[in-house]
């Protein structure tokens, strides 16, 4: 765990009568939810059904309309900073600029954070991606890309990694090979919280599926361990 | 996924929130210099703007006031240039995300794009400056450290009224003409008095220090509405 603070006994996320309403439009309405430490999520649902915004609420990205947000017992609003290194973020935009190699492209995004040089070329590796490290990520795959944004969002060992719709566009290899490490992350006892609107590929080896229908929660499965 | 971690000396404070501004500066730079295209095209239209001026002007006599308004009217542009693709960029690829999720303050991306902006535009303008000396009458009368004070302060003062401004209409359809129309008058107050003491340094005749006094208190304004609102610019 890459921090232990004296939120120990707190759960990975809290939220509390959360909603999100972009001008007119309600997105989410009265959400609560507590994810706990060391579990994997799954939210499912339609398109337009909100777990984008309700990931993007988790990851600070976004501010909700109203209710209460907690990350490791921390407030995203007033401890931002420290909330945000515990989290590791893939969405389904890139975050990578096309015009930095894939290795620049990680040594921007781990200088922020405590990584030793060697961290990149082991995550490079790790997924795979280690020949082209030398490559400008514009003229990457998209499925390239998509190993290479795992790599950025796990470099600084997150206790809480967020996917959005990780699975999409991807081909089948390059599906197992992500999918072989959210289930190695999964034993490692990181948080993980992921948005599908394919309960199979999201099958994997969850705890737990959300499935969210026009912003509110429709069902909340646990699976047995 | 435990590994060896870089001590981690300065999380927070001055220190820290400096060196997230140059490694985002850095960043831009960098990604600019790969695509030279934008840059070439920036000096492209200086020049060509200093050899129009320079044929129709150059002569006859040209008062300093027009050769002053000349070089901050071109600056201008090359700032709305500059940061027409600065936000709108990030917002549109999608790294803006990968920005606010940094563990950094949102000032320090502000601040980043600050600083490239700066830098290209000391950059591109000093090249235009060079033509400029070369086609206009541009006697600093041996000024020299003073019209640079003015050049550099004047090119702060619009990269962060064109990077705050840039900021605000990242999230709006057409926020490139946006910034075009929005940066005009919000960069008044320091293309004024940037003209004034660049036209006292180029006559010899005007006091220099009152003009040189508004502009600092003009980027001292903008500065003070930058830092107290752009949190929530960022905030979607």
């Amino acid at each position: 765990m890459a921090e232990n603070t004296l939120d120990q006994d707190q759960g990975a996320v809290e939220l509390a009568d959360v909603s999100k309403r972009y001008g007119n439009r309600h997105v989410l309405r009265h959400i609560s939810l507590h994810i706990s430490r060391g579990e994997f999520l799954v939210l499912l649902g339609h398109n337009g059904a909100g777990k984008t915004t309700l990931l993007r609420i988790m990851s600070t990205l976004v501010s909700p309309t109203r209710g209460m947000v907690r990350l490791f017992g921390r407030d995203p609003v007033e401890e931002g900073r420290t909330t945000r290194r515990r989290i590791g973020l893939v969405t389904h935009e890139s975050f990578l600029y096309p015009e930095l190699t894939v290795l620049e492209n990680l040594q921007f995004y781990g200088q922020f954070y405590p990584v030793a040089e060697s961290r990149y070329r082991e995550m490079l590796e790790m997924f795979e991606v280690g020949p082209y490290a030398g490559v400008r990520a514009g003229s990457l795959s998209f499925g390239l890309r998509r190993r290479v944004d795992m790599a950025r969002a796990l470099l600084h060992d997150p206790d809480l990694v967020l996917l959005d719709e990780p699975f999409a566009g991807l081909d089948e290899r390059t599906a197992g090979i992500l999918g072989e490490h959210l289930a190695s992350l999964k034993e490692t006892g990181i948080t993980l919280a992921m948005t599908s609107h394919s309960p199979k590929k999201a099958g994997l080896t969850c705890d737990r599926a959300i499935t969210l229908e026009k912003g509110s929660i429709v069902q909340d499965v646990r699976h047995a361990a | 996924m435990p590994h060896e971690r870089r001590p981690d000396h300065s999380r927070y404070g001055w220190g820290a929130g400096l060196h997230h501004v140059w490694l985002l500066a850095l960043k831009d730079l960098r990604s600019e210099f790969r695509r030279p295209y934008e840059v070439i095209s920036l000096l492209t239209f200086s020049l060509g703007a200093v050899l129009i001026a320079g044929l129709t002007l150059g002569g006859g006599r040209v008062p300093p006031e027009m050769v002053a308004s000349f070089i901050w009217i071109l600056l201008l542009f090359l700032t709305t240039l500059t940061y027409t693709t600065s936000f709108a960029r990030e917002s549109d690829r999608g790294t803006l995300g990968g920005l606010k999720s940094l563990p950094c303050s949102p000032l320090a991306i502000l601040g980043g794009k600050v600083v490239y902006g700066t830098l290209l535009i000391l950059l591109v303008g000093s090249v235009m400056l060079f033509f400029t000396g070369l086609f206009l009458p541009l006697d600093l009368g041996g000024k020299y450290a003073e019209f640079l004070l003015i050049y550099a302060l004047g090119a702060i003062g619009l990269s962060l009224a064109a990077a705050f401004v840039s900021g605000l209409v990242m999230f709006s359809e057409g926020s490139t003409l946006l910034l075009s129309f929005l940066l005009i008058p919000v960069s008044v107050p320091i293309l004024l008095p940037a003209v004034r003491a660049t036209t006292g340094l180029l006559s010899g005749t005007t006091e220099v220090l009152p003009a040189l006094q508004l502009l600092l208190a003009a980027m001292g304004l903008i500065l003070a509405v930058t830092l107290l609102t752009f949190t929530c610019v960022l905030q979607e």
